[in-house]
């Protein structure tokens, strides 16, 4: 008989249980219904022995014995009496036969008892003695009753005396006739008494043998509940033992996933700064392509290591939340600023809006928040086609009326239906099959964001119809920040200024651009720190070196070790949420779109070009602190361009070097222009030494180099000079560089003349390198 | 259904001051001595024992109620003094009392069955007086439908008839 039970792998024997169960149950049954048969019978039995006794004691058959024997014992002493009253020789005692005669009347009245008629009936000569008894005594009444017709005399009694004796025969017969009527009675009940032992006995013995039986089944069914019981214990421990192993091993591969990720990712952002120093090696369109190709796999696969490495630690449990106190508006302009060029590039229409209801500040992961919020417009540009992806952000009413922060991310994109919709949250589910393909994606994000969100209180939840978009709402409990001062504010924008001066960290390996910005920050009033490379940048913001805290880090792209993209993404992923929010901005000689791109990807919050004008700087400052950090700078009409739009390139860019002496005095702008151009023979050195070794990429990042701090001094020839040398290096003939390498050092001492000329000469020594020049005075 | 009817009369205090209080001379019987009361008797009013004639005993308390006995087919009233009360008029003192009857029958009644159960003298048979030939003149009587464990041979043979003498021992 197949049942549920026998699937199971954890009874065995669950096939023959049932039937063994019927079994048993059955012979309970059976036991149970004899058990109570037998009770009856042993109440009827006793019931009718009890009937038998009641019968043997109210009837009292033996008592009629002693009666009748009475009445023949008064009839012989009456006949001893009469005989006394006849004789002639004895006086006659008329009172004491009376007496005798009245006491065996007395008796004689027994016999016509009911009980004793029923014992002596059936008898026949039963009736026939009471009726001759009877007659007797009509007789002697006649003497002796209770009106006596005649005197009691010797001859009367002795004329009645014949009848007397007569009666002796049958009262005898009587006497013997009860006797042996109720011995046979006797018998009789005795007979029924073994009976009704013998029965009582049989059905104890029965009732005996069946209390046995259930007991010895009773105890089976103990045993076996007991046994049964044992197992169930065993397999709970083996169950319970199971489960730790399995939750060790589900940890252990969490944590090995977590380690994996992150290990991988060390290695990744080794192969992704080699694939942005690649591109510095000359390439032709083709090789171009490919590596914009392997850089944007490069990226997608580390985003996908980044939800990997947050999906493992969201299920290790080890993803904690840093709240801090966040500016929503300018958490949201941040946003803004990644979101917009992804929104750009599909010509969708990006609004991101905050209700003025909301307040400014709130404590919130900050990073955290963002990433959900980046990953919910994303998802929305990336399914939306054209149109326009909304992002509004108010406050609103939770469930149990405390006050929440709602995040709605709305598109016009393609929609979902209800199934996909309920499959959405789930992980490696991305909409459906042919979107996935369509889209790419782990498929994580939703799940990270959803986990992020309930990690914060929160959650996710959304509303679409195919066709017509979709709308997710993030929700998140609001707790209000620190009051900041409020600040007036165009356009709404209130942000805290931060502590006056900035602690501003430049990672720039070019000396002279470090003194350049040292002098700019100098200039605008903050502090500037230096390190060489993208590696010192991300150890001073991991250790912060002297407890100094960065407000914010100028990142120069083009570093040796490690470069700004990859330092940026380093600086990102820190364990210190102060370190890892930390507003960046890029510092880069081109300003190529993609690379602005890839700046704001790897997490970067602006981008300047060089040279960087203190306005640019200023308003960038602005942007990430607000309108406070740089009021008094005045804001010049049109960004300086380095470069004059027609005809060769000056010597000395005039409106470059107007706006470095805004940062500095001519004396220090001389030095530094001095200092460039002593090196300049070094770098010379350098350039043709990687022409000889066929280094191209040796060539582009000197001439990069170069580029950068040419373009901050102002020196125009020099700067563009580098340039050629930048974009050629890996396609222009040898010669054709020879002769860039060759104007470049002629270039040198024509920028000298015609920095002197300009009165930037040097005030302090003269460059050895650089033809003897006439000491110039700094003028003003 | 068993009734039992006690009927108290104005003479209770008395008998039982008799009962308590120290050996008092029991009158004489004027008519014919219908029971002698012999034995450790400490009223005795002849010669050591004590003889009722019909009149004293009907002079006594009378208990009556009717029950069902071995001898008649129904269920009769008998009427009498109380056993225990005679015992204390005579001023008897003993733990067995043999009941002698008209025909030399004797029966003993333990002193408890006395002092347990209301035994009774019965002298009125449904109210009249009993013949010696209707088992009179007095009889010993329990009530055995009030107390059905008197229903056995052992109380029906203690139930003498035809009672004359009581002897105290």
């Amino acid at each position: 008989m197949a049942t549920a039970n026998d699937r199971s792998p954890l009874a065995p024997h669950a096939a023959a249980e049932p039937g063994a169960r019927r079994w048993r149950a059955t012979w309970l049954g059976a036991i149970g219904v004899s058990l109570g048969l037998a009770l009856l019978a042993v109440a009827l039995v006793q019931g009718r022995q009890a009937t038998l006794l009641n019968q043997t004691v109210t009837v009292g058959d033996d008592y009629v014995v002693l009666t009748v024997y009475q009445v023949e014992t008064e009839y012989l002493r009456l006949c001893n009496q009469w005989h006394r009253a006849i004789d002639p020789r004895i006086p006659l005692d008329r009172d004491a036969l009376q007496l005798r005669y009245d006491i065996w009347i007395s008796r004689i009245g027994l016999l016509h008892n009911d009980r004793t008629s029923r014992v002596m009936f059936g008898q026949a000569d039963f009736s026939d003695t009471l009726r001759q008894i009877d007659a007797f005594i009509v007789r002697a009444d006649e003497l002796l009753g209770a009106k006596p017709q005649r005197p009691v005399t010797r001859d009367a009694l002795e004329a009645l005396e014949p009848a007397l004796m007569a009666l002796g025969e049958p009262t005898h017969g009587m006497s013997l006739r009860a006797a042996h009527h109720v011995g046979a009675q006797l018998a009789q009940r005795n007979v029924a008494v073994r009976q009704h032992n013998q029965v009582g006995l049989g059905l104890t013995i029965f009732l005996s043998a069946l209390t046995l039986a259930f007991a010895l089944i009773s105890l089976r069914q103990m045993r076996q509940l007991e046994q049964r019981r044992a197992a169930l214990e065993e397999l709970a421990a083996n169950l319970r033992v199971a489960r730790r192993d399995a939750e060790a091993a589900s940890e252990a591969k969490s944590m090995f996933l977590a380690n994996m990720s992150h290990e991988i990712r060390t290695p990744f952002h080794g192969l992704m700064g080699m694939l942005s120093l690649l591109r510095e090696t000359g390439l032709n369109p083709r090789q171009i392509d490919y590596l914009r190709t392997a850089t944007e796999s490069a990226d997608h696969l580390l985003a996908i290591l980044n939800d990997i490495l947050d999906m493992s630690q969201l299920e290790s449990g080890r993803m904690t939340l840093a709240a801090a106190p966040v500016d929503l508006r300018a958490l949201l302009r941040d946003v803004e600023s990644l979101m917009r060029p992804q929104a750009n590039a599909k010509h969708l229409a990006l609004h991101i809006d905050a209700d003025p209801s909301v307040p400014d500040r709130v404590l919130a992961d900050p990073t955290r928040v963002k990433q959900v919020v980046f990953n919910l417009l994303s998802n929305a540009i990336k399914f939306s086609d054209r149109g326009a992806v909304v992002l509004d952000l108010r406050q609103a009413e939770g469930a149990g009326g405390a006050a929440e922060l709602e995040f709605v991310v709305s598109d016009t994109g393609i929609g979902m239906d209800d199934a996909t919709q309920a499959a959405l949250f789930r992980r490696f589910v991305q909409g459906d099959g042919s979107r996935s393909r369509r889209h790419g994606g782990t498929g994580l994000g939703l799940e990270i964001s959803r986990n992020l969100a309930r990690l914060m209180g929160g959650d996710i939840t959304v509303r679409s119809k195919v066709g017509e978009g979709s709308a997710f709402t993030f929700r998140m409990p609001l707790q209000m920040g620190p009051e900041a001062p409020s600040t007036h504010g165009a356009a709404g924008h209130e942000t805290v200024p931060p502590p006056r001066p900035l602690q501003v960290l430049v990672a720039e390996d070019h000396p002279v651009n470090r003194q350049y910005m040292a002098a700019l920050l100098e200039s605008l009033g903050h502090e500037a720190h230096f390190t060489a490379n993208g590696e010192e940048a991300v150890e001073a913001m991991r250790y912060r070196p002297g407890g100094r805290r960065f407000d914010i880090v100028l990142m120069d792209l083009h570093m040796p070790v490690l470069d700004g993209v990859g330092a940026t993404r380093a600086i990102r992923t820190l364990p210190d949420p102060a370190a890892a929010t930390v507003p960046i901005v890029a510092l880069t000689a081109d300003a190529f779109s993609e690379t602005r791109d890839r700046c704001l990807v790897a997490g970067m919050n602006d981008f300047l070009t060089k040279p960087v004008s203190p306005q640019k700087l200023a308003a960038s400052l602005r942007r990430l602190f607000g309108a406070d950090a740089l009021a008094e700078m005045p804001i010049e009409a049109a960004p300086i361009e380095p470069l004059a739009p027609t005809g060769a390139p000056p010597f000395i860019d005039n409106a470059a070097v107007a706006m470095a002496l805004q940062i500095m005095p001519r004396e220090r702008l001389a030095a530094m222009i001095h200092e460039f151009l002593e090196q300049g023979p070094q770098t010379v050195q350098r350039l043709r030494a990687a022409v000889r070794d066929a280094q191209p990429l040796e060539l582009r990042v000197n001439a990069h180099a170069a580029r950068g701090a040419a373009l901050n001094l102002g020196l125009a020839a020099i700067a563009a000079t580098a340039e050629a040398l930048h974009e050629g290096a890996s396609h222009l003939p040898a010669h054709e560089i020879a002769r860039l390498v060759q104007r470049f050092e002629d270039l040198l001492r024509l920028t000298l003349e015609a920095a002197r000329a300009a009165g930037l000469g040097a005030s302090a020594k003269p460059a050895p390198a650089a033809p003897p020049a006439p000491a110039a005075s700094a003028t003003g | 259904m068993t009734t039992i009817r006690r009927i108290l009369l104005k003479t209770t205090g008395a008998w039982l001051l008799g009962a308590a209080g120290p050996a008092r001379a029991l009158d004489k019987p004027a008519g014919a001595v219908v029971l002698t009361v012999a034995g450790r008797v400490r009223s005795p009013n002849a010669d050591a024992v004590a003889n009722f004639d019909m009149a004293m005993l009907e002079r006594m308390p009378q208990t009556s109620f009717t029950t069902r006995t071995p001898w008649y087919a129904h269920a009769r009233k008998f009427t009498g003094p109380l056993l225990r009360d005679v015992l204390s008029l005579a001023g008897a003192s003993g733990s067995t009392l043999r009941a002698v009857a008209l025909n030399d029958y004797w029966v003993e009644i333990p002193a408890e069955d006395v002092a347990q159960y209301d035994v009774i003298v019965a002298r009125l048979l449904d109210d009249k007086p009993m013949a010696v030939r209707d088992k009179g003149p007095l009889f010993v009587i329990y009530p055995f439908d009030a107390r059905p464990e008197l229903r056995n041979p052992v109380y029906y043979s203690r139930s003498a008839w035809q009672l004359r003498t009581i002897e105290v021992r």
